[in-house]
């Protein structure tokens, strides 16, 4: 865990439009910059940094990418708040800085073998997007892959032209979905006008041998928990990865406990089996 | 334990001395009527009568408001200079020294928060035992906490019984030779003995939302966050970053908070996961009594009494303490 040491500074390199709200930013973190101890470039999918903007403030924001030797940091974040308002006007070259990693990600030592269920509802592709990637960059050490993605409309479809490539792959099966489908882009054939739970019907699913990533709104866990359970998913299969207000990161600030939990030190990711009975959780 | 005695006579010469090793400060009443923690200079004697002062210690190792980071460009992000001018701070209470326990337990566990250690490293402790009164609750709920101090003063007839409780204490104890006597009778009972032994911690189970008096006393909660502001336990805050004024460099600061307001639960866009206030109200609850993150199921509750004396609706949550802890035994 990063120290109260002050944040590294990190140099924007590019910023990428997604959607008409969120952009994937790339930052670079000079060689040699660490956070007391912590290097913020090495980190696994799920968990979180703590990104300055100098006079706007510091926010939480998940990993969207793998770690790289160049120590390149990828970032998709939507405009919503004020530090990523700031973002969003910053220019390449413009000096930020950055904390972490922060919490615990996706178990992925519990997924090796196994078949793999993705479930992103709208930004929550950011998180699950560094899982893919880490997932398919050593895919033969896992069973069937799946992801199910779902966004308000196809232009808030964050990484088209990912999802168009990742159609194509024979070793991953795509299903999208839109709640309003205008015109889903023919180029993305796996997409159709339904709601995210709905691409669970029909899907083959072996559920003893089936862990369920998942990063969405709250609604999305609302809706999407019970068909999995109905499907006879285990609740410790079921792994959440919940948005708080992470300011500190270092379980000080106590403004992301979820009950008696931490988010910013025990989670973000939690396995749905202990966020059962705990108030506000979902 | 050396014990030494310190006769009334001898106190104000005694308050000198340790004037001349650091910055003094101490319960003080004022002409409002209300008793502070606040410097006490050369001839303004502390109250070490009145039991609890308006806010507690924490304001020493927390301020209500402090820079915690600068920014300048071509700079980064630095440290502030830490503080370290050093102070003593007299006539704690042993819930308040126990108050300190946990927060040094939140700000100095690994890694050590960097302004917290500095102000925690600058303050000499000297504890002052107390006799209760009906807002205290640290006889019949005693906190489970040590009680931290480098001197202790045992209040007797004649003066106080000092005991040192540190190389520090002892330290300090011998810049006071000439004040303090010998005393050969039995050492009375050590801060910590002052709580009485402490109840079995209540379990961490969900708390029970059947009960009606969550919603019922929440009824009653202005939402002032006044409770947790006068709790020497609650250290809840939030990072604020303010632009210079050529807006070119910046400065970070972290401002208590409190989980009763409505923007502590709440994410970016809006979303908050404690929209009702009775929610507000049995999360701070839970947090008080069952702790929470690596201190969870030790109660942060030291039993000041301060929650219930600052409540303007005059709410006091140890009755619902005392039911849900029977319910549980």
């Amino acid at each position: 865990m990063s120290s109260g040491s002050p944040p590294c500074p990190a140099t924007l390199l590019s910023i990428r439009p997604l959607s008409g709200d969120t952009s994937l930013f790339t930052l670079q973190v000079p060689e040699g910059a660490q956070v007391g101890g912590e290097q913020p470039w090495q980190f696994e999918p799920g968990q979180f940094l703590q990104l300055s903007v100098p006079g706007a403030g510091e926010a939480p924001i998940s990993y969207c990418g793998v770690p790289t030797p160049d120590r390149r940091v990828e970032l998709c974040i939507r405009r919503v708040g004020r530090v990523t308002t700031a973002l969003h006007h910053a220019l390449p070259g413009d000096q930020l800085a950055v904390r972490g990693p922060f919490g615990r990600g996706f178990p992925l030592r519990h997924y090796l073998g196994r078949d793999i269920l993705l479930v992103a509802g709208g930004l929550g592709m950011a998180p699950l997007r560094a899982l893919l990637h880490t997932l398919l960059a050593e895919r033969q050490r896992f069973g069937r892959l799946t992801l199910l993605y779902g966004a308000k409309a196809p232009d808030a479809l964050l990484f088209r032209h990912e999802l168009t490539d990742l159609a194509g792959r024979k070793d991953l099966l795509l299903r999208l979905a839109v709640d309003r489908a205008v015109a889903c882009p023919a180029a993305i054939p796996s997409c159709r006008e339904a709601l995210l739970p709905e691409l669970l019907d029909g899907l083959a699913l072996t559920p003893g041998r089936t862990f369920v990533p998942v990063c969405g709104p709250p609604s999305l866990y609302r809706a999407l928990i019970p068909p999995l359970l109905a499907r006879g998913v285990t609740p410790d299969r079921i792994h959440l990865s919940l948005e708080r207000r992470m300011q500190c990161g270092q379980g000080r600030c106590g403004h992301c406990a979820v009950g008696s939990l931490l988010c910013c030190t025990e989670g973000p990711v939690f396995a749905y089996s202990t966020l059962l009975g705990i108030e506000g959780a979902l | 334990m050396p014990l030494f005695l310190l006769p009334h006579n001898a106190l104000d010469a005694c308050l000198q001395r340790l004037r001349s090793v650091a910055e003094l400060h101490g319960p003080r009443r004022d002409t409002d009527g209300l008793c502070r923690l606040a410097p006490l200079p050369e001839g303004v004697r502390p109250d070490l009568t009145t039991l609890r002062t308006l806010l507690p210690a924490k304001k020493y190792l927390l301020p209500p408001v402090e820079t915690t980071l600068t920014f300048r460009p071509g700079e980064g992000y630095r440290l502030p200079r830490l503080p370290d001018t050093p102070l003593i701070l007299l006539g704690l209470h042993p819930c308040d020294l126990a108050a300190i326990a946990y927060l040094d337990r939140q700000f100095l566990a690994a890694p050590p928060d960097p302004t917290y250690a500095a102000r925690r490293a600058a303050i000499t402790l000297v504890g002052t035992g107390c006799s209760p009164d009906g807002y205290c609750s640290c006889l019949t709920h005693p906190s489970p906490l040590p009680t931290p101090c480098d001197l202790f003063l045992h209040p007797v007839e004649e003066g106080f019984l000092v005991t040192a409780e540190s190389d520090r204490g002892k330290e300090l104890c011998r810049s006071l030779a000439g004040l303090l006597q010998a005393d050969r009778r039995c050492p009375p009972p050590s801060a910590r003995d002052r709580f009485a032994p402490p109840l079995p911690p209540p379990s961490t189970e969900e708390l029970d939302l059947s009960l009606p008096d969550w919603r019922e006393l929440a009824d009653h909660c202005l939402g002032c966050g006044a409770c947790s502001i006068a709790c020497p336990t609650c250290a809840c805050f939030e990072l604020l970053e303010y632009a210079t004024l050529d807006a070119a460099g910046a400065e970070r600061r972290r401002r208590w908070d409190s989980c009763l307001f409505k923007g502590h639960a709440m994410v970016a866009g809006g979303e908050s996961f404690q929209q009702e206030r009775w929610q507000r109200f049995r999360y701070r609850y839970q947090h008080k009594y069952r702790g929470f993150g690596p201190l969870q199921g030790l109660p942060s509750c030291v039993g000041c009494g301060r929650c219930r004396v600052q409540c303007p609706s005059g709410l006091d949550l140890r009755p619902l303490a005392e039911r849900l802890e029977r319910r549980e035994a």
